[in-house]
């Protein structure tokens, strides 16, 4: 009697899902996605400080590159600042009369690429070379001022980059009654040289410690499924595919890592809320409006997206490593 | 239903488990699986689940040839195959209820599905008021039950038992082969395996006899039996 009231029962869900296999189909797919979600998030809440240790290393780990890399950014904006506001200084032959020097500046002003031009005459220059550098004393043992005419240039917003400013030196050593150019990239040129280093070393880091977590986190979903062996065989003897039986390790390491993504967060709001402070009076002493740069919102969520992703990855390395060992070969005994 | 055609398995170059062996069973057909221990029994049932693959021979069951399966399909397959264990392979972490609806999960069955099926199968096996407790707090009759009834949840054509009633008293036992004689007798075909020879006399039903990886006795079907005799008229 039993069975056959479950018959009529069956036929009846038979029709039903013949409407809409799929759609019911997929519902239940997406439901127990839902289910094997919540229930791995539950077994990392269940175990809290093993979860807590696992979530710290993979944080430390993840902060480390991104702080170097968000100190890179900063020290790239602070370049592309100062090469903005780069300046070529033309120093005239001693014996060219101020007149001529008013030519110059009158003929240099005409060019496009310059956007402005300062003269500061032999007197001037002396004068404040008196006021400023404390020498004033052995200035008066001399007989002559040895200061030339200077014209200081400002590069059109266009020239601003290293090769327009390149062009622009040649064109003004170029005049007449030029002595010498000087622009001051070198030094802007030795820092780009060093952060395009550092920016390959922390890369290089970052690799490396992205490794780190994908092993961190394998190493800790092989102990989960070390620690379910019994349901993984159960879940293969009644006929679950490998996705089914995978699906929980992933959601674990995916868990694994969304939860290292946020300790990393904290850890670099930390530090740079700890920094922000001599930061602020380095950059002052250098007259400089370097800051720090914080992650912004799209990079906390790439942070953590990249973290997840990362986590997944272990996991599905342990998984393909130790799941497929587990079979059920030698569950039936005698 | 399932059918052995010159079945051989050798695990080493030295050590043959099954030895030729040929048997077929019907739809609906209750049979014991008997011998002594290391005679090949588990050999045979993991040969019908797909944990082993016959060294030579075919296996096919429901119609399908098992030997070059895809390992991607083997689930498949297992979801037609109830088994029950000796040991019961119950999970001691989750409810009765959840055990029993782990065949219908690995299936992908909506939550509703689920909740419906295993309630009958619990109570095809007499513990639907027992679906909220954990099988530790069960006597070891009623775990039996609860692998049953999560072996038959998905209503398999084929349903295998390994040593089924071994840790249970005469009384239990008899409980147990009435169920598996009632699910035979709604189309399943249902193959055990024991050596409890007093229950396989007391029962007289078709026997498979093994001895040292030989079929000795109940190879050819009834069916096939009576064919033949007809034919040698």
């Amino acid at each position: 009697m039993a069975t056959d009231s479950r018959r009529k029962a069956d036929t009846a869900r038979g029709a039903k899902t013949g409407r809409s296999p799929w759609k019911e189909q997929a519902r239940s797919y997406f439901d127990h996605h839902r289910k094997v979600a919540k229930d791995s998030a539950r077994r990392l809440w269940k175990t809290p400080v093993g979860t807590g240790m696992t979530w710290t290393v993979m944080g430390v780990a993840l902060a480390l590159p991104v702080a170097l890399l968000l100190l890179l950014t900063s020290l790239q904006g602070v370049s592309a600042g100062w090469e903005s506001s780069a300046r070529v200084t033309a120093y005239l032959q001693l014996e060219v009369p101020l007149e001529d020097a008013r030519g110059l500046v009158d003929e240099i002003r005409t060019d496009s690429r310059i956007s402005d031009i300062e003269l500061v005459d032999r007197e001037q220059a002396l004068a404040e070379f008196r006021a400023n550098s404390g020498l004033e004393d052995a200035l008066d043992y001399l007989e002559e001022n040895p200061l030339p005419h200077t014209l200081l240039i400002t590069p059109d917003e266009r020239s601003r980059s290293a090769t327009g400013v390149e062009a622009l030196v040649t064109f003004v050593r170029g005049l007449e009654g030029v002595e010498r150019v000087q622009v001051d990239l070198g030094w802007l040129q030795r820092l780009n040289a060093m952060t395009d280093l550092l920016a390959r070393a922390v890369w290089a880091l970052a690799i490396l410690l992205a490794a780190a977590v994908i092993l961190v986190i394998g190493n800790t979903v092989r102990l989960a499924i070390e620690s379910r062996r019994d349901e993984i065989l159960v879940a293969k003897l009644v006929g679950g595919t490998d996705a089914f039986v995978r699906r929980p390790f992933l959601y674990t390491g995916a868990w694994y890592g969304l939860g290292g993504g946020v300790v990393a967060w904290i850890l670099l709001q930390l530090s740079l809320w700890w920094l922000s402070g001599p930061i602020e009076r380095l950059a002052g002493l250098y007259r400089s409006d370097f800051t720090l740069v914080g992650l912004g919102l799209d990079g906390v969520l790439a942070l953590i997206i990249v973290a997840m992703l990362l986590g997944w990855l272990g996991a599905w390395v342990a998984v393909k490593r130790h799941l497929d060992d587990i079979e059920p070969g030698d569950i039936a005994g005698g | 239903m399932i059918e052995f055609r010159q079945v051989t398995k050798r695990y080493d170059s030295d050590h043959t488990a099954l030895a030729q062996v040929n048997f077929s069973l019907n739809r609906g057909e209750l049979a014991f699986l008997t011998g002594h221990s290391g005679a090949g029994k588990s050999t045979l049932l993991k040969l019908i689940m797909v944990m082993e693959r016959p060294s030579a021979g075919e296996v096919v069951v429901g119609g399908q040839l098992l030997n070059r399966l895809p390992r991607r399909q083997i689930p498949y397959i297992r979801r037609h195959i109830g088994v029950v264990f000796q040991n019961h392979q119950l999970l001691f972490d989750r409810t009765v209820f959840d055990n029993v609806a782990m065949p219908l999960e690995v299936m992908g069955a909506s939550p509703r599905d689920i909740g419906r099926r295993v309630r009958a199968a619990l109570d095809k096996v007499g513990l639907l008021n027992k679906e909220k407790m954990n099988p530790m707090q069960l006597s070891g009759g009623e775990q039996q039950r609860v692998g049953i009834a999560r072996a038959v949840v998905n209503k398999p054509p084929v349903l295998l038992a390994d040593e089924p009633t071994g840790n249970l008293d005469p009384e239990l036992s008899a409980d147990i082969m009435n169920l598996f004689t009632r699910f035979s007798q709604v189309g399943v075909t249902v193959l055990i395996a024991t050596h409890d020879i007093g229950l396989v006399n007391e029962m007289d039903r078709r026997t498979l006899t093994l001895d040292h990886g030989r079929l000795i006795a109940g190879g050819s079907s009834p069916l096939q039996g009576a064919a033949g005799g007809v034919s040698g008229h």
